[in-house]
């Protein structure tokens, strides 16, 4: 007999297993979603947060641009509070891209994306970012910002008020199986290493680049192939929309203005697995000066930190490698494909396209479990409940404004002044067992994401995991390291300029005025970030809440 | 402009440079390069809490500390400065302190053990009276003190590390909290709001009795963040404690820090009014060399690059933070001579992977003769008459061994006495 029991469990706390378990949820079906990090930690937390007009794909890949297109303007209207609403530029600054161009515009055609030809001129009145080197731009209304933290936790928190479940820090280590039909989950916890298995009529694989790791785990065999990109992120928005160089896909060619800062984006490298994602000095260096292309500020900002993510490209079985691959998704229904019943993966795509996958993975589970409900995802929006998102997070986007400086939020305490994070944004998220460690915390609420890479929030964040998690000092103080520690990993690769200045005031507080680093010699509860996992604050108290 | 000598900085290194110019009777100026992070993260003057970076035992005696340490490091900037310009640095320093209106204790023979607002142990020197009463070495209860709504100092988090760390029994730490009187929950309260409620005289009372109920008992000393007071520390303190009736002790809070903001504005504002001209908010570059002496330093101002001509000069800055080093993207030069201090393939060359371990980019600086005048790979002066202080000289990083302050004031000390043999 399993530990538990419930209809479907999704594994994969991405946007596509948030969408997956939203749109279950929706549908009347019983969820687990296991996730071996946290929520949105693998692929979906590290992209660029590009919401896709499309216009990035609409000459090699338009299916996939179709799709953008489509979902762009569904995510508009159901997850209004996580799109940045910014509009983009595509432009030209070479031969190469003007000789581009014509395709484009066939393109954008083609993909039904709307595409408007301004003068140089009138650009740089309306975007003076734009650097002397464009000779062309394009006007793309639809390209914006998507919040891929805001959409998961959006996504997953309406399903979770629809009686689904969420386990994070949970891997799945083997199935339950009946014959040749699966019939629940083993899963281990990351920080205790409890085993608890989950009984259940259907599995879904919505893990994106580990997919194959655990289609291996029924000897079935799913090819995904890992392409890792680095993006860096400067310390403002830089630009008022998201700029585009308008030529065939490559390196350091999308800037994102991303609430308080910009993304730069991104590099493109085959790796041999999805956890292995060093951050190449090469890429970070390339990027900038190709990003400098585009825009003046680019070269002027202050870089701020660098990450990486891993893009999951389905292998379809063509020649195609890295960005010539399609970006497009697949089913696979491993019933029909390798005589395994009860278990689906869902592969490829990107977040923007996130719902659209959901739907039609759980299209087919739906339909294997006799559920004939329609999906509604497209209608409903992610806030049907406005007091509980609000509760998520105050969004300056909401307010039509960038960043509301003064006003309302100007008296107001805050935990994390540069993201401007107020208590009652963290408050809620001590209480929720699927927060075990800062970082959960951070990309729940924004905390510790700004110029100071949480020197400041991170001590008020620790004093409140023992005032309101009932943690002790050594555990979160622990934490507070950890957070530190995995925030100095991304600011040392842009480690130049006003970061020395910076980092002084870091070790000014925590080495010289607390005096942390002695502590952590001493008998500290250990870490876990050396696994890349940023520290778990699990507790006797908080493992009897689950 | 034209001056004696010229001291650049805007740290401890530059004011005890500049005072003991002023002391000697020599002709000034101090050009401040404006606010640096030093304001928001000082609090006490640390001379050597650890003899080296894996120990966990404090230094008992911070003179013997340091010269065991010149012993063992012959260039070591302790060395170069010397023992003599420890103990001079220092006595001048809590004179001057005095003379200033504070109330600070300490001497080089012993370090004080204070508890910080996470609940460790940290060994510092030379303290504020404010702080003095929270010293581990003693025995009595500690009970820490936060108020509701302020995040800047957590008792809870401060208790419960110092419950297990300092082993005189579980019951001798606890955490309290009080609400203090005007404040609506949910309102922004920084330190320097409340700093400046301190030295409102009702206000302070009515904390007083407030913290004396929720105490109810005898024999404890009680901790609170270091908000005593923006500019009155002394007499707040002292009315504070006395009102409390038990002893307090101040622990230094999350930038901004009161304690920092406290010592430098008063001490620059004392050497102000004890007649040194100041240059406010002007950072300097540019040094013109030539026969082997700086003739001028340019100070960018308003519209204009301002000369001034000295027959000295002290670089007292301190590292990257009020501009001693320009980091680039591979290459840290220095902003007088231009000299490349260092280059880097990668920017992650400058760090460690760790935030807890000794930073390279820290040591990072101006290479020195034995009379702290910045040289050349060669060990050659780069001006005869120009000489470093503080945490711009290379191959040292105070962080880990907590020793900031304690070699601001030896180096500072020594460059000014340098300067005025020149």
């Amino acid at each position: 007999m399993p530990d538990t029991t419930t209809g479907v469990v999704v594994i994969g706390g991405g946007s596509t297993g948030a969408g997956v378990l939203r749109d279950l949820s929706m549908r009347g079906i019983d969820a687990v979603l296991v996730e071996k990090g946290d929520l949105a930690s693998g692929t979906t937390g590290r992209s660029h947060g590009l919401l896709h007009s499309g216009g990035r794909y609409c000459v090699n890949d338009l299916a996939a641009a179709i799709e953008c297109v489509e979902e762009g303007r569904i995510l508009r209207r159901i997850a209004k509070t996580t799109v940045e609403d910014t509009g983009g530029y595509f432009v030209s600054v070479s031969e190469e891209d003007l000789a581009w161009e014509p395709r484009f515009v066939e393109g954008c055609a083609k993909a039904g994306i709307t595409c408007e030809r301004i003068p140089v001129e009138e650009a740089r009145r309306r975007e003076p970012a734009l650097s002397r080197h464009v000779r062309t731009v394009f006007w793309i209304p639809e390209d914006g910002h998507l919040d891929p933290f805001y959409l998961v936790v959006g996504n997953v928190e309406s399903a979770r008020r629809r009686g689904a479940q969420v386990r994070t820090y949970t891997e799945v280590t083997g199935f339950l199986k009946n014959d040749n039909r699966v019939s629940g989950v083993v899963t281990r916890d990351i920080f205790t290493g409890e085993e608890t298995t989950i009984g259940c009529q259907a599995v879904i694989n919505a893990t994106g680049a580990w997919a194959g790791f655990v289609a291996r785990l029924l000897d079935v065999e799913v090819k995904v192939v890992p392409v890792k990109g680095v993006m860096v992120v400067l310390s403002h928005r830089v630009a008022h929309a998201t700029i585009n160089r308008c030529h065939k896909p490559g390196d350091g060619d999308i800037i994102v203005p991303a609430l308080s800062v910009a993304i730069l984006g991104t590099t493109s490298a085959k790796v041999p697995h999805p956890e292995v994602l060093p951050i190449e000095w090469d890429e970070v260096h390339h990027m900038i000066e190709e990003g400098a292309l585009m825009a003046d500020g680019v070269s002027t900002a202050r870089a701020m930190r660098a990450y990486a993510g891993v893009r999951p490209l389905y292998d379809l079985g063509a020649e195609a490698e890295g960005r010539e691959m399609s970006r497009n998704f697949a089913v696979i229904d491993h019933e029909a494909r390798d005589g395994i019943a009860g278990f689906a993966s869902i592969v490829g795509g990107k977040v923007t396209t996130y719902r659209l996958m959901a739907e039609r993975v759980t299209d087919l589970v739906a339909r294997r479990l006799g559920v004939r409900t329609p999906c509604t995802t497209a209608e409903v929006a992610l806030n049907d409940r406005e007091d509980e998102m609000d509760q998520l997070r105050h969004r300056p986007a909401q307010l039509g404004v960038p960043k509301p400086h003064g006003d309302e939020l100007g008296l107001q305490a805050l935990i994390c002044e540069c993201e401007l994070v107020r208590p009652q944004d963290v408050a809620p998220w001590f209480k929720d067992p699927a927060v075990r460690t800062l970082e959960d915390i951070r990309r729940r609420t924004r905390s510790g994401m700004g110029p100071c890479q949480s020197a400041i929030c991170s001590y008020r964040l620790a004093g409140r995991l023992v005032t309101e998690r009932g943690l002790d000092g050594p555990t979160a103080t622990r934490a507070m390291a950890d957070f530190l520690e995995t925030r100095w990993r991304g600011v040392r690769h842009v480690f130049w300029g006003s970061q020395l200045r910076q980092a002084q005031v870091t070790t000014g507080v925590h080495l010289e005025l607390f005096n942390l680093d002695r502590q952590l010699m001493h008998d500290l509860p250990p870490s876990l970030a050396g696994e890349g996992r940023g520290g778990g604050f699990e507790t006797a108290e908080v493992a009897s809440q689950r | 402009m034209k001056a004696d000598i010229a001291v650049v900085g805007s740290g401890l290194a530059a004011l005890v440079a500049t005072r003991t110019l002023h002391q000697a009777g020599r002709n000034a100026v101090l050009i401040w390069p404006g606010l640096s992070s030093l304001y928001f993260t000082y609090a006490t003057i640390d001379v050597l809490g650890y003899s080296d970076l894996t120990t966990t035992r404090p230094v008992e005696q911070p003179e013997a500390g340091v010269a065991q340490l010149i012993a063992d490091h012959p260039d070591h900037p302790y060395a170069l400065a010397g023992l003599e310009g420890l103990r001079s640095g220092t006595t001048l320093l809590i004179e001057w302190l005095r003379a200033a209106g504070f109330a600070w204790q300490g001497d080089l023979g012993r370090n004080l053990l204070l508890p910080t607002a996470i609940g460790t142990p940290k060994p510092s020197c030379l303290v504020p009276d404010s702080m003095a009463a929270g010293d581990l070495r003693r025995d009595d209860p500690i009970v820490f003190c936060g108020f509701h709504g302020y995040e800047d100092f957590v008792p809870e988090l401060a208790a419960s590390n110092l419950s297990r760390s300092w082993g005189r029994g579980e019951h001798s730490v606890r955490a309290v909290r009080i609400t203090l009187p005007s404040f609506e929950p949910g309102n922004l309260f920084t330190s320097i709001d409340l700093a400046r409620s301190f030295e409102d005289t009702t206000f302070r009372r009515e904390v007083a009795s407030r913290i004396r109920r929720e105490i109810g008992v005898d024999g404890v000393r009680v901790g609170i963040p270091a908000v005593l007071g923006l500019t009155h520390d002394t007499d707040v303190y002292s009315s504070f404690a006395a009102e409390v009736g038990h002893p307090v002790f101040e622990i230094p809070t999350l930038p901004p820090s009161v304690l920092g903001l406290r010592l430098f504005d008063r001490l620059r504002k004392h050497i102000q009014e004890s007649g040194v001209e100041m240059i406010w908010a002007a950072p300097a570059h540019e040094a013109e060399v030539s026969d082997g002496q700086c003739r001028r330093i340019f100070l960018k101002s308003a519209g204009r690059e301002q000369p001034i001509e000295a027959r000295a000069y002290v670089l007292a800055l301190e590292d990257t933070v009020d501009g001693a080093l320009r980091a680039g993207v591979h290459s840290m030069v220095d902003p007088f001579f231009h000299e490349a201090l260092a280059h880097h393939e990668m920017p992650t060359e400058r760090t460690d992977e760790s935030l807890f371990k000794p930073q390279p980019y820290a040591s990072i600086g101006y290479r020195v003769t034995r009379r702290l005048q910045p040289s050349d790979d060669a060990g050659r002066p780069l001006a005869g008459n120009v000489f470093v202080a503080g945490g711009a000289i290379a191959g040292y990083d105070p962080v880990g061994t907590k020793s900031r302050g304690g070699l601001a004031i030896a180096t500072g000390y020594r460059a000014a006495q340098e300067a005025m043999a020149a």
